[in-house]
């Protein structure tokens, strides 16, 4: 128990150490573009462009303005925005952080419970046409990308199921409702769950043969506790590597899908705030998204041991 | 002292068959070739890559070239795929966009190799140091979302500082700066196997210099992995650009990037569908075709992978 305490604690300052230095990148790179964030306000005299670059810090040389913001990260403090003054960007960003981890979490649980079934399923119907069925619909599933799925989403359940039914049961985008989660979930998940049912089939065809599994169905233990007690855990362990970057695609998949669905995330703060030059909720947003990446993969690397006992850190 | 048992003449009839020499590619060639869904992979390719070439000369209207007819026109005899929100030929501007995936695919899937494949060949190499600290990187790299870093490269290096005009080139260029670790990664660990094979040891004894073992030795018997990891850049890269286009970061307007026609046809999609449906059919398909024939590849390059 000391010893995880001790693993996690020091992936901590690792990843607190990535997340700086890698946004330090995005920082310099932003702070390379030639003239500043208000130039394209025509109506500002030399006094009050001054007192903007003043009160931004703009107006320091470079390494001081990158001390300041290093400072403020660690104390928690990604500055303030530069479109819309007064507006703090940690509690913007804490906020819509948890819009996307929602639609996130939906679309884990389709990637991982789709996925899983569909697995097992090909897996112990080898070579029958519900095999077949399941293991082409996941080729075909993760080559499709997300955003495609997202606009088939869209215009089946937005537009013709609404055609269909009159206009009393559809999928309206936006964000507010229980019920305009599972069409973006969905799309941001089904290309993921392809993928790990794929994985599944295979491990779980090797497990089913190996013969623990043998003795155990001839022990006669119901088909339910062969299945899933003694195969399909230890078929799992393949499952979990990919999970760290399954965590990674989802997220960075968010980024279109939010703006399809028009999901007030991470990932819609992002690409607007690129279009709108904002570039310190850029930085910001980037800053949020290395550390969620860095977390997924230590929260995957702490539940590998409970899935197989024989690792250990 | 017993006698030795009599022994049987030679059978001098028998002729011994030599086995066929096989190349690496040769002899992946022909497992490949059993391997249906690779081949309708490769034939969906093989029909890109032609309709690319054509597109270079000749479409059937400018892919630019906007009211040829009436706008959100569906699909017709003259017009096999439609018109678009401007009134553009959706057929012309599919092939188009054929040429644009081909060139952001293949040009990624090089500049990938030309950073992986000499970090990875050192780092395995040399180990120590060298090992460290290109593992380093490759660690570092791997934690960050290179989706979002790629997006921030294209738009600072073209839009805001002037570096590369926005186009492919950039998008190349980002995306390889961000995603050359999984070569990296495979070539490390194959050229870290490979140097202690037998081979290259004798051909160390016969004096050969590192970097001589590295480009005959190491690198050639590596061949197989590297090309398997290259044809899946490819998909990646295609998609990624279509992602950027989407979302109205990548190729500039009047190109014919898939993505980008998607996001035209994504505002109309209630009345006039067939707008998004053909780029993201393209794409969908495309996509499809690289991953199996990137899966056929794995199996045919290592057998033993095959389940």
């Amino acid at each position: 128990m000391r010893g995880t305490l001790l693993y996690i604690g020091q992936r901590l300052v690792l990843i607190a150490i990535t997340t700086v230095l890698v946004s330090s990148i995005v920082f310099l790179l932003l702070h390379q573009i030639p003239g500043n964030a208000f130039l394209n306000e025509t109506r500002q005299s030399e006094e009050t462009l001054r007192a903007e670059l003043h009160h931004y810090g703009l107006d320091l040389p470079l390494p001081q303005q990158y001390a300041n913001w290093v400072t403020g990260v660690l104390h928690g403090n990604l500055g303030e925005s530069l479109v819309n003054r007064g507006v703090l960007i940690t509690p913007l960003l804490v906020r819509e952080t948890s819009v996307s981890a929602t639609v996130g979490f939906f679309a884990l649980l389709i990637t991982i419970g789709l996925g899983l079934i569909l697995g097992v399923i090909a897996a112990l119907r080898q070579n029958t046409w519900v095999d077949y069925l399941a293991s082409s619909t996941a080729v075909i599933g993760y080559s499709v990308p997300s955003f495609v799925i997202a606009i088939f989403g869209l215009l089946i359940f937005g537009h013709y199921l609404y055609v269909w039914t009159g206009g009393t049961f559809f999928y309206q985008p936006g964000w507010g409702k229980l019920e305009q989660i599972p069409v973006p979930a969905l799309a941001l998940g089904l290309p993921y769950a392809s993928y790990v049912a794929r994985l599944t089939r295979a491990s779980m065809l090797e497990t089913i043969r190996t013969d623990y599994v043998r003795t155990a169905w001839a022990k006669g233990l119901k088909a339910r506790v062969v299945v899933f007690r003694h195969a399909l855990r230890n078929a799992l362990i393949p499952v979990v590597t990919i999970l760290g970057p399954l965590i990674t695609g989802i997220i960075t998949g968010s980024v279109v899908i939010e703006n399809i669905f028009g999901i007030p995330g991470l990932g819609k703060e992002f690409v607007t705030s690129i279009l709108a030059r904002d570039y310190n909720i850029v930085i910001g947003v980037f800053t949020f998204y290395a550390a969620l990446v860095g977390l997924a993969n230590l929260a995957v690397d702490v539940i590998y041991p409970v899935l197989d006992p024989r690792i250990r850190y | 002292m017993a006698q030795a048992a009599p022994v049987a003449p030679p059978d001098l009839e028998l002729t011994y068959e030599m086995p066929e020499q096989a190349t690496l590619l040769s002899d992946a060639w022909r497992r490949l070739r059993r391997n249906r869904i690779a081949l309708v992979g490769a034939v969906i390719i093989a029909v890109l890559f032609v309709t690319a070439l054509i597109s270079i000369v000749w479409t059937p209207f400018p892919v630019w070239l906007q009211a040829v007819g009436p706008t959100y026109q569906p699909p017709s005899g003259a017009h096999p795929l439609g018109l678009d929100q401007a009134g553009r030929d959706i057929l012309s501007r599919i092939m188009g966009g054929a040429l644009i995936t081909i060139e952001v695919g293949i040009g990624s899937a090089i500049i990938v190799s030309l950073i992986g494949i000499p970090l990875g060949l050192l780092a395995g190499f040399y180990r120590g140091k060298v090992d460290t600290t290109i593992s380093f990187f490759i660690n570092i790299w791997y934690g960050i979302p290179d989706l979002l870093v790629a997006l921030i490269l294209v738009f600072v290096l073209s839009d805001a500082l002037h570096l590369i005009p926005r186009g492919v080139f950039v998008i190349i260029i980002a995306f390889s700066l961000t995603r050359w670790m999984d070569v990296a990664r495979l070539v490390r660990g194959q050229s870290l196997a490979l140097r202690e094979r037998e081979f290259v040891e004798a051909a160390r004894m016969a004096g050969a210099r590192d970097f001589y073992l590295l480009v005959r030795h190491i690198f050639p018997n590596a061949l197989g992995p590297i090309i398997v990891q290259a044809t899946f850049a490819i998909p990646a890269a295609v998609l990624f650009e279509a992602f950027l286009s989407f979302l109205g970061l990548g190729l500039p307007s009047p190109t014919p990037s898939w993505g980008a026609m998607a996001a035209d046809g994504y505002h109309g999609m209630d009345f006039a569908p067939h707008i998004v449906l053909a780029p993201t059919i393209a794409l969908s398909l495309t996509l499809m075709a690289f991953n199996w024939l990137g899966d056929g590849l794995r199996d045919a390059f290592d057998p033993r992978m095959r389940r």
